[in-house]
């Protein structure tokens, strides 16, 4: 069941290289098929049911110890999810005029299954090639369809990641070998019986690795110029799934094998956390260009996923879940808002642009759009960015009280980059410099319109996002111990 | 080319007037835009005026004016169209009409504040109010209430006059563009001003029919004129003080931009941003949404050559509308000239030249530059 969505688009992406015509729709056809068939995994899936579920295991190379093994849990099933829909979203927002539409479109696709590889490898040499693979359809889609700096941003943002995907995998062959294991088999048993050096010293090997790919400062610099030059399908892909990658291998990897370490590095990582989430809204706030701005925004928002799974609780594991998907539909709703301004006014300089919300010759229903958008990530009660937010504060609070206070310094930072932005690039009058702008289509605005109503849907039903995950992190953060300690902190109920 | 010694920072658009040019460029894409804008005017117009005389005539002194804008009955389906706001919108006439009244000016405004004004509408209100003893009480007790109802409709009576004229003319003028007899600025700018030259001596008077008898209001022996006691206020009322383009700009107090004096605040038609600010909520102006119904073909083909074609169409309608504005105030400065502008006599040039500085003046923070490109 799980390797349709591996073998979808995989086969949706040599259609379409090789199929003549109808690309688009082709590509189009395929993204709705995985977010069909994602929606039929929603339904089967076993919500009591805390372990892996549709589990594939088959040996693929014995003497490598690679296995073909796939599953899927309430950790990775929200973000398979969200991997669906944003593909779908960048396939319909991209530009129907686009240069080499064949090699474009299959390696979206390409891209689509390399990352929901990912999400379902159970098998931590599967994991990283499926990592790995993730890279190339990206670094093209960067280096053939970006902005003028284009070689430069996608041959930075190969560099950092591919030193991502060595650390990462110098961690896991560093578990085998340490462990004494013949496979590569997700076994966190294997890294419990290591003695708490050696699991440091892998642990600081992947949270590199990870802590590149978020990213986290200082390793973050790739990313503000991978998204400025990138198009803006791609940028939506990039913020709104290849980030989570990195949460993911942290909440799956940093503390799933090795709980102990991560009960004692927890403290740094949450000042880990405060320095990113403080540094990315400062340096937001210093943009002028509104897509680095979302950028950093990024940057920031990935620091309270971390400041979450440091505090290593049942509640702000989902509240690293919620946001992970809560960041993942924000941004690229932002992003959506920011290209289709790029498209129009060709700046996106806040210096130049002014009174965008101009009902007759602005683009008042984009500028509604990215206000809502920017109100959900400043955590405005009714959208998923406060639940997520406030789930986050509450449930590592408790534990780290002071960097929990200090980051949400940066949720006050964060609305006053944006307000900044809203308030130079849509109010005031028209600039003369954008005052001829081209129409804004119905085509152009549905992608925003409809992440924008997913992100006031979660808002007042986080439970949707969460109710898949519970079990599952519940069942991870064993020894029963924590889980009696944190039953005792009041949650929210979380059902809708 | 004439240039004047004016040392004026608008001195540019008085040697314009010098060249037997106007306020605005003279170009086949101008003539266009503000020939066909005119001529939706004049439609509009039409109806405006015709509203506002029934007003002035059939609702006098009423109370209560709930059907004022029906001018042919009331029906069921009417009463419908009119609140799924499928009509033309008289609400704009009665503001330019209350600008009027509020600014005032010329012997118009001079002859409803006197005694012999008074004596007269007295004898309509007396006749208007005979078995009414709730009004007459009314009367009564608030002696200036009823009087100024009645100033309120010399003002909708005037207007209606005013504008009677105006839409005929430019009607014609549209005509006279299809019929290609006017092909250039300079000679709309010369077809309004002969226009405005040839009604400036029409009498304007106003009487009611109350119990079959006729009460003058205005009277020929005010000895009120069409030009200098209805046009003029007019153009200083709706072109430079008044509030013509609702919704398309907001001021600002606290941040300094409503002027110490009332009297140097300027909001006229040709002050107004014809773009809209701010977000939703900003309703499009009135007279444009009128407009865009009797826009000739012309006129719309010009428009979806544009960029954005006709989805910002009433700002386009209003910035062709405020380029035929400065053409109609072009032709009113030159018709107010005191003097020939090719006289020899340096007397004459001298005072000339101030009555242009003078106006200019009134110009410096316009959109008379705006309105160049």
């Amino acid at each position: 069941m799980l390797s349709i969505l591996l073998v979808v688009p995989l086969i949706g992406a040599a259609l379409v290289a090789w199929w003549p015509g109808k690309t688009r729709s082709i590509a189009s056809t395929v993204a709705l098929a995985v977010i069909g068939w994602t929606v039929l995994l929603l339904t089967k899936f076993n919500l009591g049911e805390p372990g892996m579920q549709f589990v594939e295991d088959f040996t693929w190379i014995d003497s490598l110890g690679l296995s073909y093994k796939l599953g899927i849990d309430g950790l990775s099933l929200p973000l398979v999810a969200l991997n669906s829909l944003l593909t779908w979203v960048a396939i319909y927002s991209s530009d129907e005029k686009v240069d080499r539409p064949r090699l474009y479109y299959s390696l979206i696709l390409l891209l689509n299954a390399a990352v929901t590889g990912v999400f379902l490898a159970q098998d931590l040499l599967l994991f990283f090639i499926s990592y790995e693979l993730e890279l190339v359809p990206l670094y093209l889609l960067i280096a053939i369809w970006g902005g003028q700096k284009r070689a430069y941003a996608a041959t930075k943002f190969l560099i950092y990641t591919a030193l991502s995907g060595a650390l990462i995998l110098a961690a896991f062959l560093g578990l085998a070998w340490l462990g004494g294991s013949n496979s590569f088999t997700y076994n966190p048993a294997l890294a419990h019986a290591l003695p708490l050096n050696q699991q440091f010293l892998l642990l600081g090997a992947l949270l590199l690795g990870f802590g590149i790919k978020m990213p986290l400062f200082p390793f973050h610099t790739w990313l503000p110029d991978a998204h400025v030059e990138a198009s803006t399908p791609i940028s939506v892909l990039l913020a709104g799934v290849l980030l989570k990658l990195a949460t993911y291998g942290i909440l799956r990897f940093c503390v799933g094998l090795f709980p102990d370490a991560w009960q004692v590095a927890a403290p740094w990582l949450a000042g880990w956390a405060i320095i990113s989430v403080l540094y990315g809204a400062l340096m937001a706030i210093a943009q002028k260009d509104m897509k680095k701005m979302v950028a950093y925004s990024s940057v920031s928002h990935m620091g309270y996923i971390l400041l979450a799974a440091a505090a290593n609780t049942p509640l702000s594991f989902s509240a690293a879940m919620i946001q992970m998907v809560s960041h993942g539909l924000i941004s690229a709703a932002l992003f959506l808002s920011v290209g289709v301004v790029y498209q129009k006014a060709g700046t996106r300089d806040i210096t130049i642009l002014e009174g965008l919300l101009n009902p007759e010759r602005g683009m008042p229903v984009i500028g509604s759009l990215m206000i809502l958008g920017v109100m959900a990530s400043a955590g405005i009660p009714g959208m998923v960015g406060f639940v997520a937010e406030f789930l986050i504060f509450r449930s590592t609070f408790p534990i780290f009280p002071i960097p929990t206070l200090l980051c949400m310094i940066g949720t006050g930072l964060t609305a006053v980059y944006y307000l900044l932005l809203i308030n130079k690039a849509f109010f005031g009058r028209l600039s003369p410099q954008v005052q001829d702008l081209e129409a804004v289509t119905w085509r152009e605005r549905y992608p925003a319109m409809i992440l924008t109503g997913a992100i006031i849907l979660f808002g007042f039903v986080p439970g949707w996002i969460t109710r898949w995950s519970e079990p599952t992190i519940l069942a991870m953060l064993q020894p029963p111990a924590i889980v009696a300690t944190v039953a005792t902190i009041p949650t929210l109920d979380l059902q809708p | 080319m004439t240039f004047t010694t004016s040392r004026h920072p608008l001195a540019a658009y008085i040697d314009r007037f010098y060249n037997g040019q106007s306020f605005l460029p003279d170009n086949p894409d101008n003539v266009k835009e503000v020939v066909g804008i005119l001529e939706s005017y004049g439609y509009v117009l039409e109806a405006y005026q015709e509203n506002l005389q029934h007003i002035a005539d059939r609702e006098f002194l009423t109370i209560f004016p709930f059907f004022k804008y029906f001018n042919h009955g009331v029906s069921s389906n009417q009463l419908l169209k009119h609140l799924a706001h499928d009509r033309i919108n008289f609400e704009y006439a009665e503001y330019c009409m209350k600008v009027m009244l509020w600014h005032g000016g010329g012997k118009l405004e001079e002859y409803v504040e006197s005694p012999d004004f008074r004596q007269l509408i007295e004898l309509a209100i007396q006749a208007k109010i005979k078995g009414n003893p709730i009004i007459q009480l009314l009367h009564r007790l608030f002696p200036e209430f009823l009087p100024e109802q009645v100033r309120q409709s010399v003002y909708y009576n005037a207007l209606g006059q005013f504008w009677e004229v105006m839409y005929a003319l430019f009607l014609n003028l549209g005509k006279a563009y299809d019929q290609g007899k006017i092909t250039t600025i300079p000679e709309v700018v010369g077809f309004i001003k002969a226009g405005l030259v040839a009604a400036a001596g029409n009498q304007i008077v106003y009487a009611v029919q109350i119990g079959g008898k006729s009460y003058d209001i205005l009277p020929q022996s005010a000895n009120l004129t069409f030009l200098m006691d209805v046009a003029v206020p007019y153009v200083e009322a709706v072109f430079f003080r008044g509030t013509p383009f609702l919704g398309t700009v907001s001021y600002n107090a606290q941040a300094g931009e409503i002027p110490f004096e009332q009297s140097a605040f300027t909001y006229g038609a040709l002050y107004a941003d014809p773009l809209p600010i701010g977000g939703s909520g900003i309703p499009p102006t009135l007279l444009m949404q009128d407009m865009r119904h009797y826009l000739p073909e012309y006129l719309h083909k010009m428009y979806q050559s544009s960029k954005r074609q006709e989805n910002d169409l009433l700002v386009k309608i209003c910035q062709s509308f405020q380029k035929s504005m400065y053409c109609v105030t072009s032709a009113a400065i030159l018709g107010l000239a005191p003097h020939d502008l090719k006289t020899n006599d340096p007397q004459e040039q001298a005072s000339n030249l101030a009555y242009f500085e003078n106006w200019m003046d009134r110009f410096l923070t316009s959109q008379l530059r705006n309105i160049q490109g």
